[in-house]
């Protein structure tokens, strides 16, 4: 079993510093999404690993063995790249055999990897063309492959499906997922495509600035995020945010004031709200989080515009104040544009965020548990 | 619409394209035609040589070429393949490991040495002929095949690390990224990776030098005065005077001068091309 442990990893170039002390614990053979806006870090993050980023401090290790000082060949790493960068002048054979025969293995050794390899990713029939003469998701596949046929114990992919379209991309997806189960070693998989980070991860870093937001399973991040920003980042389509005023604090219920309707909510137990009666704060609903109530209920508001999808609808409403919100709601609801409809947000589906954007310790009900 | 724009556009075209085959048919003439003109010139005898100047030769006379070869082209010949095939392979080697070092390797002074080589580049060879042949003379190697190699070398390489500078900085680092992941060091991410993929700008850099180095004759004549270490170019000369009265001789020897070129620009056309056409890419 693989544990890769990252203490305090520092990167700077010339006197910006990039990445400000980065911790990580990665154990067995989980699947890591590094997530972020570009220019977060999470390619310097993963770069910082292969071993082709000097770091300025802090550690990484594999199985106890600090690597940070080692030749990217020498860490038992590989890597997928964005663009493939195989080798033009090489066939698809030598471009996966390559590393194995800078190592100096035996050709009939190299030869009998290749093809272990080329049979897992289906690639028998392409060992003799080159790259040139490839589709975009052969030539990913052979980038694939070329990181299997050296075993390693880390796989680093650094946005891998970027070039591909829609469909090969959810086709992709799932292939190295399973890849990844049959191999059974740690993969690092940065992308700024949140849904590839929800649909493949088992653990998901979200990073800004240089920083690691929070990590934890898809679903701990969407349910639970620890700030406004993680909360924006992750779902489809993004949270809605209101402004609000905190107006009621008893026991363990709290009121807002949210564009004219009060809503209460209730407060996780044994926590308290970091701010007081009367404070402005920011509330999020999820595009799933409202409900249609009753002319003079909710807040008024009007149609701008519904996508029907036929599983789902969803909705663009703008609410008083030019604020524009997004509903979905299972299956097909005929609306019409300029049409005028009452929104209230669910209270258990309610996420609350004070000043600096951290999260308020709001009771909430999820899908599952519903 | 679309069709009245290809029927305004065409005509222009058409123009622009006729003009261009036009002058191209007629840079093409003035070049091919005295080339013709040497070549035919050799196989004639001296005496049609001068009633029919531009006539075709009656009975192809093939024999020059031989004639002359063993008459001295061939000392000529082989000096010149001596002098150019080093002074090439010296300017190819060092032009791509120091533009490689120049694109890649972090060292103080970095800019600064490449702007010098710039500057060289800027500096003709007539202008210092006299201490060139002063350094030569000092070092003992007038009239020895390295006091021509090294200087030529020397002259061609500012242009050539130019050249192969800006195709490296072009190069895709994720390939050499990758070749790091793969094991490879510098040496071998240049050997295995950079170079194999860099054919076309080392053959255009080889085909230029070699064009300039072949031809070159004002410091072959202050370096080289003894026969036996002549290049062609001198020789050529040699045989102007020796051959005042044959012609067909002289053109013999002109031809077999030309042919090296000629069969490498052929053979490497493909990379040249290429290479010119993406300005040293």
């Amino acid at each position: 079993m693989t544990e890769l442990k990252i203490d305090g990893l520092v990167k700077r170039y010339g006197d910006a510093e990039v990445l400000h002390g980065l911790d990580l614990d990665v154990e067995g053979n989980e699947f890591i999404v590094f997530v972020g806006p570009s220019g977060c870090g999470k390619s310097t993050f993963l770069r910082s690993i292969a071993g082709l980023e000097d770091i300025s401090g802090g550690t990484i290790a594999i199985d106890g063995t600090p690597i940070n000082g080692l030749e990217p060949d020498q860490r038992g790493v590989a890597m997928v790249f964005q663009n493939y960068a195989l080798y033009p002048h090489m066939t698809v054979a030598e471009n996966m055999g390559f590393a194995l025969k800078m190592a100096g293995v035996s050709k009939p050794d190299i030869a009998t990897k290749v093809n272990a390899a080329a049979e897992i990713l289906k690639l028998e029939p392409y060992l003799g063309r080159r790259p040139a003469d490839l589709s975009g998701g052969q030539r990913q596949r052979v980038a694939i492959g070329r990181a299997i046929v050296r075993a390693p114990k880390v796989f680093l992919f650094d946005e891998p499906l970027s070039n591909l379209d829609a469909d090969l991309r959810a086709h992709m997806r799932l292939e190295i997922i399973k890849l990844h189960r049959q191999q059974g070693a740690i993969s690092i998989y940065v992308t700024h495509d949140q849904v590839e980070a929800m649909t493949m991860a088992d653990r998901i870093v979200v990073m800004r600035d240089g920083y690691i937001e929070q990590v934890g399973s898809p679903l701990e991040l969407y349910n639970n995020p620890v700030n406004r920003f993680v909360a924006g980042f992750l779902g489809t389509p993004k949270m809605n945010f209101l402004p609000a005023r905190v107006t009621g604090l008893r026991d363990a219920t709290a009121t807002f004031e949210i564009l004219g309707t009060s809503i209460a909510v209730e407060i996780v137990d044994g926590e308290a709200l970091s701010v007081a009666e009367g404070a402005e704060i920011e509330i999020g609903i999820r595009a799933d989080g409202w409900d249609v109530v009753a002319e003079g209920e909710g807040m008024a508001g009007q149609v701008v515009h519904a996508e029907q999808l036929g599983r789902e609808t969803v909705t663009f409403v703008m609410l008083e104040g030019d604020t524009q919100v997004t509903m979905i709601q299972t299956g097909q609801h005929q609306l019409k544009d300029g049409e005028a409809i009452w929104l209230k947000p669910a209270a258990a589906r309610l996420h609350g965020f004070d000043g600096n954007g951290l999260s308020l310790p709001i009771a909430r009900q999820h899908a599952t548990d519903a | 619409m679309s069709a009245t724009t290809s029927t305004t556009m065409f005509p222009k075209t058409r123009k622009l394209a006729w003009l261009m085959h036009l002058f191209l048919i007629g840079y093409s003439l003035l070049i091919l035609l005295p080339l013709t003109w040497v070549v035919m010139g050799a196989l004639k005898t001296n005496r049609e040589m001068f009633t029919d100047p531009i006539a075709l030769p009656k009975d192809p006379n093939w024999g020059t070429f031989i004639t002359a070869w063993d008459d001295g082209v061939r000392d000529y010949f082989f000096n010149s393949v001596i002098v150019s095939g080093f002074s090439v392979a010296l300017i190819v080697v060092i032009s791509a490991m120091a533009a490689y070092a120049l694109t890649r390797l972090n060292f103080p002074f970095r800019r600064g040495l490449y702007l010098i080589i710039i500057l060289c580049f800027a500096i003709p060879m007539h202008a210092v002929l006299v201490p060139i042949y002063v350094l030569l003379s000092d070092f003992g190697l007038l009239n020895t095949h390295a006091g021509l190699i090294l200087p030529y070398a020397a002259f061609g390489l500012p242009f050539s690390i130019i050249l192969m500078y800006s195709f490296f900085y072009e190069f895709p680092t994720e390939l050499e990224e990758a070749a790091k992941l793969d094991g490879c060091g510098p040496w071998r991410r240049l050997w295995h990776v950079v170079l194999p993929l860099s054919k076309p700008i080392l053959v255009s850099v080889a085909i230029f030098n070699l064009v300039s180095i072949w031809n070159e004759f004002l410091l072959a004549t202050i370096v080289m005065t003894s026969p036996e270490v002549q290049t062609l170019p001198l020789g050529l000369v040699r045989f102007r005077d020796q051959y005042a009265t044959n012609w067909p001789g002289m053109l013999a020897a002109i031809t077999i001068g030309s042919l090296p070129l000629l069969a490498a620009f052929v053979a490497f056309q493909k990379y040249f091309i290429r290479s010119m056409a993406g300005m040293g890419k």
